[in-house]
């Protein structure tokens, strides 16, 4: 069969609208990176090493990375249990906290980053009860972690609610019917169903922590070797005209992002067949009653 | 284990599902449940199993009142209308399910929960499919894995759900054959619920007909067709010709009057003989109207002498002694009737 | 591509509430609702409180004149500017990508599809950064611009591309999946009554989208006048010439002015509550639309 660049359709418009797009893409997305890529060439590959696992670069990506896993973990956590208590039950105000789930996804970062600062800052409101227990948040790997909570939280519930919205009661019905206790429903039958979607959402609450910067910069503290993030030691080196260095970094950050993404696609594609209503299978059907006659 | 449910009532907000019923299932008995939708026959069920809490009335087994009982302590074996296979196991997985989540103390061994899943397997005949999973399978093989899932755990009452109600009408009807065959062979208390008559006539022992949440007659297969005992029941169950007449005990006059304050007089098409004349019996004119032979019988339109339409069967045989035509007068005999009084609105 | 985030979210059902027959005992219950509550509280509603609690700390007065500071009032013009300029544009790509995808299959969609995607994946200091490289000082086209006297990177020009690169997936990722489940049947009908392309889009495509339209551009504006890190690396923080909001909010806390900082992150506060707000509606307007329509074709709901 001859290779056709698209299938045929009898809809018109299709040259504009995609010679547009590739147009967008190309001036917004695919120039500069090739420009980044450029850029990062003129290192040699020993340069590059250099920087990207010099002392300073490996602190941050510990700091960035273990702080984004810690956030991620306990919004998948706590993520699945808000998603359960939204979706099966009703309390006063249900509906006012369902819509603020989606704030850290709509509350600029800059505005996040200086409010959890004042909140965790050793004066604050929580930061004040605290230090009474001998615990610093402000300026902390602590504090960086709990930002980065804040800025992952929609992920896992907005990614598990429409599965357990689904989800049929049916089956619930019948492992209780079975002899399952309420605990070993959840476990062997909910768990195993909504899975798929919380490790999603769990692996997009992830990829958008590693580079969360504005939520973050604030309550770091922002110490070289100690409290400071991958992005803002980008950004340190820009300050000081080492672009080099900091297209090191950044295609660090690139190459991390881009691995993560294919895990993302891969579980999204699971979780969304699962979803689907299983279809009969007809020739199977007559084979059967025939088996049966 | 014999059930008895006695005044369960259950309202949904302002929607009545179940208004006082009351139904006896001795033990070992195949009963079917038959209405249309909305009818309440599932929520009787689901009330019966423990999946609903009825909001008055009781539930006993073998005269132990269960009524707050939850489903997991009735163990009901209970057939959901679509499975509710647990997608993520394997057909061996979900029949073992509940085996596997007794109590550690109560819990069989490995063996033995092998033993009774490979059993179970033979009994359904699907052996070689242990290690699929259910979106492996047809829609037949599902429901029957459905069915061994409900009969690992030895229930002493096996509740059905319109259990063959999304499948192909042949695959229906094997496995409508094969409930039948089981249940002569396990003599499990069963209780299924279906809209679907001729699934009831055909499977069960006995038969409740329900109507808007009310139980019209309990009876075996034979009496509710042939002595159904309210107007809804001889309605649901079969054809039927529906006429607002009076019966008129003269002779020579038509056999039905059309009277508008007359009662409701009922008959099988398959009870009218089509004659080109009188045999000194009841009768009445009709003109027929449309033929239709392809099939078993002859299913034949005309228009009695009063305007009413009226559907006759008759055997093939019977149709090709007559050489009826289109547009030709002829006389009909009733052999069979039913009258039930005009309801007397207060 | 997910499907739609707009058309994802269902009204929960009463299939899904608890009933007493098969669900948890009460006092279960009440601990997971209480400990969800009390997470919910924690991170959500406290940081909003105290951004409003800070701001008027010191009083109304001190309130309105940080925001009419002219520093300030510059900060929200070019927020303002850089929002009008990116979101028009990105719709207009957005309709032009979701159709191309949306209504046709060819060769390499998927990596387009990908390539949409990208933001959202990158870190927006790193998404600042490859302009930086692109057209700084140091740049690769850095040399150029400089002989033409044109500057880009800590400039407005800079400040407006970073913020469309930022945003420009929302719109494409709103119409895609909508155009593609709706198929090619109403607009296959207008053009054999003799419609012309431009009227089939926006007579017969556009009206059927407008939901999902309005919602990317709810998000897109959002994170357009919200966006800090990559504004921040292409913008140089020069005073009164390229700071958006989010930068100037950076600048008062970095001085320890706090009340005046959280007084324009009251603004951006408020601009995110009247995001959630508007979020809800369209998506209640959408569901309503999504089940009139199944309706129509004879579905069940």
């Amino acid at each position: 069969m001859a290779f056709t660049f698209k299938k045929r359709s009898n809809l018109p418009g299709f040259g504009l609208a995609l010679g547009f797009t590739v147009l967008y893409l190309s001036l917004i997305v695919l120039i500069p990176l090739a420009a980044t890529f450029l850029k990062a060439s003129s290192l040699s590959w020993q340069q590059f090493w250099h920087i990207a696992s010099s002392a300073r670069a490996v602190a941050s990506y510990r700091l960035t990375f273990g702080a984004s896993l810690v956030g991620a973990l306990i919004n998948l956590v706590f993520g699945v249990l808000v998603a359960w208590v939204l979706v099966r039950y009703r309390f006063p105000g249900k509906r006012l906290f369902d819509s603020m789930v989606d704030l850290p996804f709509a509350l600029p970062t800059a505005v996040a980053g200086i409010a959890l600062t004042t909140i965790y800052a050793p004066n604050g409101w929580l930061g004040r009860p605290l230090t009474s227990l001998g615990i610093k948040a402000a300026y902390t790997p602590l504090g960086v972690a709990i930002a980065l909570t804040f800025i992952g939280l929609p992920f896992v519930v907005r990614s598990v609610q429409p599965v357990l919205e689904d989800m049929d009661k049916e089956l619930e019905e019948a492992a209780a019917s079975l002899g399952a206790s309420r605990w070993q429903t959840f476990s062997k039958v909910v768990l195993p169903t909504i899975l798929p979607a919380a490790l999603a959402g769990f692996a997009m609450a992830f990829a958008r922590a590693i580079g969360e910067y504005g939520s973050v910069v604030f309550i770091s503290g922002n110490m070289p070797m100690r409290t400071e993030i991958t992005p803002l030691l980008i950004i340190t080196k820009l300050d000081q005209y080492d672009y080099a260095g900091a297209t090191a970094i950044a295609i660090v950050m690139l190459v991390f992002s881009l691995a993560l993404l294919l895990p993302i696609n891969l579980l999204q594609k699971w979780s969304s067949r699962r979803d689907e209503k299983q279809s009969e299978v007809t020739s199977e059907e007559t084979k059967t009653a025939e088996a049966l006659a | 284990m014999s059930i008895e449910a006695q005044n369960i009532t259950k309202k949904f907000g302002q929607f009545t599902a179940l208004d006082d019923v009351s139904l006896e299932i001795p033990s070992g008995e195949l009963v079917a449940l038959l209405g249309p939708s909305g009818s309440g026959k599932t929520t009787l069920l689901r009330v019966i199993a423990g999946l609903e809490f009825a909001d008055s009335g009781i539930v006993l087994f073998d005269g132990a009142d269960t009524t707050h009982q939850t489903a997991r302590d009735r163990r009901v074996g209970f057939v959901f209308q679509h499975y509710a296979l647990f997608r993520h196991m394997t057909v061996f997985e979900n029949i073992a399910f509940g085996l596997r989540v007794r109590p550690r103390a109560l819990r069989p061994s490995h063996e033995k929960i092998r033993a009774k899943v490979d059993e179970l397997l033979k009994l359904i005949q699907l052996k070689n499919l242990a290690g699929r999973y259910p979106s492996q399978l047809s829609g037949g093989q599902r429901q029957r894995v459905a069915l061994a899932r409900a009969l690992a755990v030895e229930p002493s009452v096996l509740l059905l759900d319109e259990p063959f109600g999304s499948l192909d009408a042949k695959v229906r009807m094997e496995l409508r054959r094969w409930l039948r065959q089981l249940h002569d062979e396990v003599h499990i208390t069963s209780v299924f619920v279906t809209h679907d008559q001729e699934e009831a006539l055909e499977v069960s022992d006995r038969i409740a007909v329900m109507n808007e949440g009310r139980i019209e007659q309990v009876g075996s297969p034979d009496e509710v067709y042939h002595r159904p005992i309210t107007p809804f029941v001889y309605n649901f169950l079969g054809n039927v010709n529906l006429f607002h007449g009076r019966i008129n005990e003269d002779k020579d006059s038509p056999a039905i009057h059309d009277a508008a304050t007359g009662d409701v007089v009922y008959v099988r098409p398959h009870l009218l003989e089509i004659h080109r004349q009188p045999n000194g019996g009841p009768n009445f004119r009709a003109t027929i109207k449309h033929i239709n032979s392809a099939g078993p019988l002859v299913k034949v339109e005309a228009i009695t002498e009063w305007g009413a339409p009226v559907h006759v069967e008759l055997s093939q045989e019977k149709f090709r002694e007559l050489h009826l035509i289109k547009n030709e007068s002829v006389f009909i005999i009733p052999k069979e009737l039913k009258i039930f009084q005009k309801q007397v609105v207060s | 591509m997910a499907t739609s985030t707009l058309v994802a979210g269902k009204v929960p059902s009463a299939r899904t509430a608890a009933t007493a027959a098969t669900g948890e005992p009460a006092l279960v219950r009440w601990i997971l609702t209480g400990v969800a509550v009390v997470f919910l509280t924690l991170f959500i509603f406290v940081p909003l409180a105290i951004v409003f609690s800070q701001a008027l700390a010191k009083g109304m007065g001190v309130y309105w004149a940080s925001l009419q500071t002219p520093d300030a009032m510059a900060a929200i013009r070019l927020t303002l500017l850089a929002a009008v300029i990116a979101v028009p544009l990105n719709v207009v790509f957005g309709v032009a990508a979701a159709w191309a995808i949306g209504k046709f299959d060819f060769f390499g969609k998927s990596l387009l599809i990908t390539l949409i995607d990208l933001p959202f994946s990158v870190s927006p200091v790193v998404s600042g950064l490859i302009y930086v490289l692109l057209f700084g000082l140091q740049g690769v086209l850095g040399p150029w611009l400089a002989r033409h006297d044109l500057q880009i990177i800590f400039a407005v020009p800079g400040i407006v591309l970073a913020t469309i690169f930022v945003t420009f997936p929302f719109v494409a990722r709103e119409l895609i999946p909508l155009l593609q489940a709706q198929g090619q049947e109403e607009e296959e009908a207008a053009i054999a009554l003799g419609a012309s392309g431009w009227q089939t889009f926006f007579r017969v495509s556009l009206p059927n989208i407008k939901w999902g339209l309005l919602y990317g551009v709810i998000l897109c504006n959002a994170r357009a006048m919200g966006e800090f890190g990559a504004v921040s690396v292409v913008s140089g923080h020069i005073r009164g010439r390229t700071n958006t909001m989010p930068l100037h909010v950076e600048i008062l806390y970095n001085e320890y002015q706090f009340a005046a900082a959280f007084a324009v992150a009251s603004l951006l506060a408020l601009l995110a509550l009247v995001t959630l707000v508007a979020k809800t509606l369209v998506e209640w307007k959408a569901r309503r639309q999504l089940a009139e329509s199944a309706l129509w074709n004879g579905e069940a709901v």
